[in-house]
C-alpha cells in the first residue's frame, strides 16, 4: 500500500519499457534515465523494473534474440540437445550474443508450446517441433 | 468440445435481460469454479466485487498461463477469441465495471494484435462501451499469481503482496477486482446460454513423453490412465507431473485414480489446471527434478528469503546429486529444506515449488539413492 502512494504515477512504466525493448532490441542505460526523466519515476525503481522481467535485457542483444524453451515438456523432447546444436552453430554460449551482433541465445522457461515440444521463440515468434535440419534452415533464413 | 461453442453474443444480450444480480445468481446456480488452479466459486467472487464500496471496478482476463505443460488459454485465445471476450463482456456488466484488462504473457505476444482485432469487432458488434486493454507482460512466471499482476500492470515489479485485503475489495489501483483466468471467462457465456453446459468439463494439457500431446476435454472423474491413454504414451510411463507445481505421482501405482481435485490429493498432489506432463520409465526422476528446480531458481521473484536462497540451495544440492557428487545423508537434507521452503514461503510459487521434489523423495527415492551410489 505504501508503495502505491510513494509512486502514483507507475502506470504504464512496463509498456513503456517494452516498446524501448522492442524498438532497440535492448533498453540502454541512457533509455533508463530518460524514461526516468519522462516520467518522473526514481532511476532506482525503472531499473528495478527492467531488471525484473525476463524479456526486457539492460544489456546490448543481437538483433535476432532467441529464446530456447527448457521446461519440462520441451526438456523431455531434447531441448538440451537443441540448445547445444544451437551453440555449435553460432559458436556462443546461452546468454551471450555473437560478435557481428545478429544472434543471442537464452534458455527460457516454458512458452505455452508444450504440444510443439521442443520449441524456440526468435523475437517472440514461436517455432516448434525443431530438429535440427529445421533449425539449421530458420538461422539461415536469419542471416 | 464444449469450450470451442460460439455464443455470438446472445449470452451478452440475455445477461442484460437478468440484470447484473441475476446474472451473478445464475453463475453460482449453474456452478462455474475458477480454472486457474484453485476452483473458487465465479458467481461469489463477482458478487464480492460488485458488493464492495467503490466508485470504479476493474476486470482482469488472467491470461498469463505461466505453468510449465499448460497451453489450454492459448489455444482457447487463438480458436475461440470471441467467447472470452463475451465473457469479459458479461463480468464486467455484472460487476459494473467500465474497463477490463487482459493480461497477456509475454510469451504471446503473437496473439496480441489478432485479439485486438476480435475485441474490436466483438464491442461494436455488442454496442458496449467497455474498454478492454491488453497488457502484455514481459516474461515472468510470479505474474500468474493474482496480487503479482496487480503489482504489473501497475507498472513494479512483480511481486506478490500480502492477503487479505484481497483483491476483491482492494484490487488494481486499491479498486475491487475480479481477476479470472481466460479458460473460467470463456465458461461464463456457454454457461449463461446453454442448458446441457456442463460445470465438470475439463480441459487437460497433456505433454512431455506422449506421441500426441495436446488439450483434451474430458469430465472430471475419468481415470488417470484413461486421460494419459489418450494422449498414446512413448514407452511405459513411469510418472505424472501436475506441472510443475502440483508435484508428481506414479503412474502405475495410481492409474486408477480418478481425477477429481479432492482425489488427487490422495496421491499428494494437486489437480490444479489439469496439466499433465508424462515422463517415461526410461527417464531417472532426479534429471527430471533438476529440471523443475532450475525452472523454480530461475522465476524465483526474490521477495521472500525461503524461496529464493531455497530454490537456488535445492538447484545446487540437486546438481551435485545428478553428477554422483553427494552423500546419502544429502538427501535427508534435501527433504529437510524441500518442506522448510514449503512451509515458510510468502506465495504460492515458493509454497510449491518442491512439492515435486518432496512426492519425488517419496515415490522414487531409489533413483537418488542410485546417483549417490555410483
Amino acid at each position: 500500500m505504501e508503495d502505491k502512494e510513494a509512486y502514483p504515477d507507475c502506470l504504464g512504466l512496463l509498456p513503456k519499457l517494452e516498446k524501448e525493448q522492442a524498438k532497440k532490441g535492448w533498453i540502454s542505460e541512457q533509455a533508463l534515465k530518460r524514461i526516468s526523466k519522462e516520467t518522473g519515476i526514481p532511476i532506482s525503481r525503472v531499473y528495478g523494473v527492467a531488471t525484473f522481467y525476463a524479456h526486457l535485457h539492460t544489456e546490448k542483444q543481437g538483433k535476432y534474440i532467441i529464446e530456447i524453451c527448457n521446461s519440462p515438456s520441451c526438456y523431455l523432447n531434447s531441448s538440451l540437445n537443441l540448445i547445444k546444436f544451437i551453440e555449435k552453430e553460432l559458436k556462443i554460449k546461452s546468454g551471450q550474443t555473437t560478435k557481428n551482433g545478429k544472434f543471442s541465445i537464452h534458455i527460457c522457461s516454458c512458452i505455452g508450446c508444450c504440444d510443439k515440444a521442443p520449441a524456440m521463440m526468435i523475437n517472440k515468434k514461436v517455432y516448434g517441433n525443431l530438429t535440427e535440419e529445421k533449425v539449421k534452415k530458420i538461422l539461415k533464413k536469419c542471416r | 468440445m464444449q469450450i470451442l461453442k460460439k455464443t455470438n453474443l446472445k449470452a451478452f444480450e440475455k445477461a442484460k435481460k437478468l440484470g447484473p444480480e441475476g446474472v451473478i445468481s445464475l453463475i453460482k446456480e449453474k456452478g462455474l469454479a475458477g480454472r486457474g488452479g484453485a476452483g473458487f466459486p465465479t458467481g461469489t467472487k463477482w458478487e464480492m466485487v460488485r458488493n464492495a464500496e467503490a466508485d470504479e471496478r476493474y476486470v482482469i482476463c488472467n491470461a498469463d498461463e505461466g505453468e510449465p505443460g499448460t497451453f489450454k488459454d492459448r489455444m482457447i485465445i487463438e480458436k475461440n477469441p470471441e467467447t472470452l471476450i463475451e465473457g469479459i463482456l458479461i463480468a464486467s456488466y455484472a460487476v459494473g465495471a467500465k474497463k477490463a484488462f487482459i493480461y497477456l504473457r509475454g510469451e504471446y505476444t503473437c496473439l496480441k494484435s489478432k485479439l485486438n482485432k476480435k475485441i474490436k469487432e466483438v464491442l461494436s458488434k455488442a454496442k458496449s462501451d467497455l474498454k478492454i486493454e491488453i497488457f502484455v507482460g514481459a516474461g515472468a512466471y510470479v505474474c500468474g499469481e493474482e496480487t503479482a499482476i496487480l503489482a504489473s500492470i501497475e507498472g513494479k515489479r512483480g511481486h506478490p503482496k500480502v492477503r487479505p485485503p484481497y483483491p476483491t475489495t482492494y484490487g488494481l489501483f486499491g479498486k475491487p477486482t475480479v481477476i479470472n483466468n481466460v479458460e473460467t471467462l470463456t465458461n461464463v457465456p456457454l454457461a449463461v446460454m446453454f442448458d446441457d453446459w456442463n460445470k465438470d468439463t475439463r480441459l487437460h494439457c497433456i505433454s512431455g513423453d506422449v506421441e500426441k500431446p495436446g488439450v483434451y476435454e474430458a469430465p472430471l472423474g475419468e481415470k488417470l490412465s484413461q486421460a494419459i491413454e489418450r494422449a498414446k504414451p512413448k514407452g511405459k510411463p513411469k510418472a505424472v507431473y501436475f506441472g510443475c507445481f502440483g508435484g508428481c505421482m506414479p503412474y502405475e501405482k495410481f492409474r486408477d485414480l480418478e481425477l477429481r481435485p479432492e482425489k488427487v490429493c490422495e496421491g499428494e498432489c494437486m489437480l490444479g489446471s489439469c496439466t499433465m506432463i508424462v515422463v517415461s520409465e526410461k527417464r531417472s526422476i532426479v534429471d527430471v527434478a533438476t529440471n523443475i528446480a532450475k525452472f523454480y531458481e530461475f522465476e524465483s521473484c526474490g521477495k521472500c528469503t525461503p524461496c529464493r536462497e531455497g530454490t537456488m540451495r535445492v538447484l545446487a544440492m540437486l546438481q551435485n546429486i545428478s553428477v554422483g557428487d553427494a552423500k546419502p545423508e544429502d538427501i535427508d537434507t534435501l527433504q529437510e529444506l524441500a518442506e522448510v521452503i514449503k512451509e515458510t514461503s510468502f506465495c504460492g510459487l515458493g509454497q510449491t515449488a518442491t512439492s515435486h521434489l518432496i512426492n519425488a523423495l517419496k515415490f522414487f527415492r531409489k533413483d537418488f539413492e542410485d546417483r549417490i551410489k555410483k
